[in-house]
């Protein structure tokens, strides 16, 4: 078996494959109250074999979760991209950043990215992000990428809400678009000032 | 990042060949039923599927893993045989799973076995090599007696609070 995982570049970061060095950051995050949205905290060894399980992931589907690094200095804050265990209703964009790294702005830059590969390359038409109500960060990031509650669509368990993704055809060139590029240029540039908030 | 290629073993009548997508299934099958008891299941399918997900990725960590075990001629994944290493094992393994009770009781599991000792002697040269194995899995102690493994009752358990048995291979003579 062998698979490529394709590099993606954004303003601030470089998303790869999981390489078994990252494991310690992402064993940190998830025997942490961090993981506590993601089915955690895990033990050490359920942190490894769930690590291993991403992996296989991108092998099974063709897909996964990229290792989210920082273009500058190759520190990795987490994790973004598509996610579809078995029993899944529907094919998923996830992200998880760790805990320390929250609050730059890493999730949306890296997600938009994800979007964008899985739409644009892999051909999705549609994406779903099941979040637990009380992850009111994610929900927030959600609807920050334009994703907007679907309260008719299967959830995985009856305890997650499901957020849809605007289609492909909604986000190229759409003020939505333009307006997460803009909050990008924020958080990569203080300085920079957009006047006004295109989605809040 | 490229997830590794895996080396195909051929005995007698075998192919181990990695894990693929089309394996999942009878994985799956394999850790809904009481069989499983031994090795980690019964489990949800959920569970299963991202199990069998990290059976990939343990071959994309450590660049060794379980083969699944086909007869020549046929793809059909009969088990998962070979070399596995989880966090916190406290050394290598060779474990094996027969996925059906059919596929029993004709050396299968033993000749694939075999070859995953030899391979972890003589490719990926580890100087030690046990397999554990979970209290009343007969058919597993047999199998690690067969192929001349004893009982180390010193080793270090991998579970401390579910011990089990620790098998460990005798070295070949004359091995390198």
């Amino acid at each position: 078996m062998s698979m490529q995982i394709p590099t993606l570049e954004t303003r601030r970061l470089v998303l790869r494959g999981p390489e078994p060095e990252d494991y310690p950051d992402f064993k940190a995050t998830f025997t942490s109250y961090r993981a506590r949205f993601m089915g955690g905290p895990l033990n050490a060894y359920e942190a490894w074999m769930l690590y291993a399980a991403e992996i296989g992931h991108w092998q099974i589907r063709g897909y996964g979760m990229w290792m989210i690094h920082d273009k500058a200095s190759g520190d990795t804050f987490g994790m973004a991209g598509g996610w579809k265990p078995a029993k899944w209703p529907e094919a998923e964009i996830a992200w998880v950043i760790w805990p320390d790294r929250g609050g730059k702005g890493y999730a949306l830059e890296a997600t938009h990215a994800v979007r964008g590969y899985l739409y644009d390359q892999l051909g999705w038409e549609t994406a779903v992000s099941y979040i637990d109500p009380k992850n009111l960060d994610s929900i927030r990031l959600a609807e920050r990428l334009g994703a907007a509650k679907d309260h008719d669509a299967a959830t995985i368990d009856g305890n997650d809400a499901v957020y849809r993704h605007p289609a492909p055809a909604e986000i190229m060139g759409s003020q939505l678009a333009h307006g997460i590029e803009m909050e990008i240029s924020h958080y990569a540039d203080p300085l920079f000032k957009p006047k006004g908030w295109a989605i809040d | 990042m490229t997830l590794i290629k895996t080396p195909t073993l051929e005995t007698d009548r075998l192919i181990l060949r990695g894990p693929k997508a089309s394996d999942a299934e009878a994985f799956m099958a394999f850790y809904a039923t009481e069989r499983s008891q031994f090795t980690g299941g019964p489990m949800t399918p959920r569970q299963a599927w991202n199990f069998f997900g990290t059976e990939i990725g343990h071959w994309a960590i450590h660049g060794f893993g379980m083969f699944i075990v086909t007869r020549k001629g046929s793809d059909a994944p009969l088990g998962i045989v070979g070399h596995w290493y989880p966090w916190g094992w406290p050394e290598k393994e060779v474990g094996w799973v027969l996925f059906e009770a059919a596929s029993e009781g004709q050396g299968i599991a033993f000749e694939a076995a075999k070859a995953c000792v030899d391979h972890a002697w003589r490719v990926l040269k580890w100087p030690t090599i046990v397999s554990y194995i979970a209290h009343g899995n007969d058919a597993s102690v047999a199998l690690a007696k067969r192929l001349g493994a004893l009982l180390d009752e010193e080793a270090v358990q991998p579970k401390p609070e579910t011990p089990g048995y620790v098998y460990r291979h005798p070295r070949p003579e004359g091995l390198a």
